[in-house]
């Protein structure tokens, strides 16, 4: 199960970013407008249809100069973003 | 240990709980388990999405060994998709250029460390072993 917030600071993931989560995600991603950070220090997981989602929300945000910022990434996020060829299309800290 | 699964992304959850279950029995590292989720994950969705009219039930199997741990799944009605034959995606592609198609199975092969298909009588049966750190 997918927890996901929009705060002020921007958007928080935690728990499985999985294909049953998309729906959910896209809902609030969809609301995201400028560059924000989305912090996923309590996200365990996530499979290509999560990673699809933040790339399709990045690809939207960068036609108007914008982009996430991600943070807090497990290291098996981490390898997964590499593995991806993704670690060079987000800002990740 | 050994589970069959209904034809429907809704079983996702139900196929989370049953994997917990797997590396638990076998006591697998966090490694492991997240890599066998996802290529779970994503073999399973490629089942369901694009042979959504196929009969019968996804058999997934799970098995530790001393040097690793091993993931059967069945498809008993499908056509031919040759997940080990499909070409790399690029993953140096600038971010206008990046297509989500093709990444799962990239993300397989990357976390796997041996991927076998086989396709007769229209069964897919896959094959893919984790090696322990």
């Amino acid at each position: 199960m997918l927890q996901i917030e929009r705060d002020a600071d921007g958007v928080r993931l935690a728990g499985r970013f999985d294909a049953g989560q998309v729906e959910t995600a896209n809902r609030v991603f969809d609301t995201v407008e400028t560059s924000v950070e989305v912090r996923c220090d309590a996200l365990d997981y996530i499979s290509s249809a999560g990673l699809s989602v933040l790339l399709h929300t990045q690809q939207r945000l960068s036609r108007t100069g914008h982009g996430l910022r991600l943070s807090g990434l497990n290291p098996h996020i981490r390898l997964v973003f590499e593995y991806a060829g993704l670690t060079d299309i987000f800002a990740i800290r | 240990m050994d589970r069959s699964f209904e034809r429907s992304l809704e079983r996702l959850d139900d196929i989370f709980t049953f994997l917990a279950e797997c590396a638990s029995e076998y006591a697998l590292d966090p490694g492991s388990t997240f890599a066998v989720n996802m290529a779970v994950e994503e073999l399973f969705t490629n089942m369901v999405k694009y042979n959504r009219s196929g009969t019968g039930d996804i058999a997934v199997s799970v098995n530790g060994h001393a040097d690793g741990v091993e993931v059967r799944m069945v498809d008993p009605d499908s056509q031919p998709f040759d997940i080990t034959a499909m070409a790399e995606i690029d993953t140096s592609a600038p971010l206008e250029a990046r297509r989500p198609g093709g990444l799962g199975i990239h993300l397989v092969r990357s976390l796997m460390d041996e991927v076998q298909y086989d396709y007769r009588g229209r069964k897919t049966s896959i094959r893919l072993f984790k090696n322990r750190p």
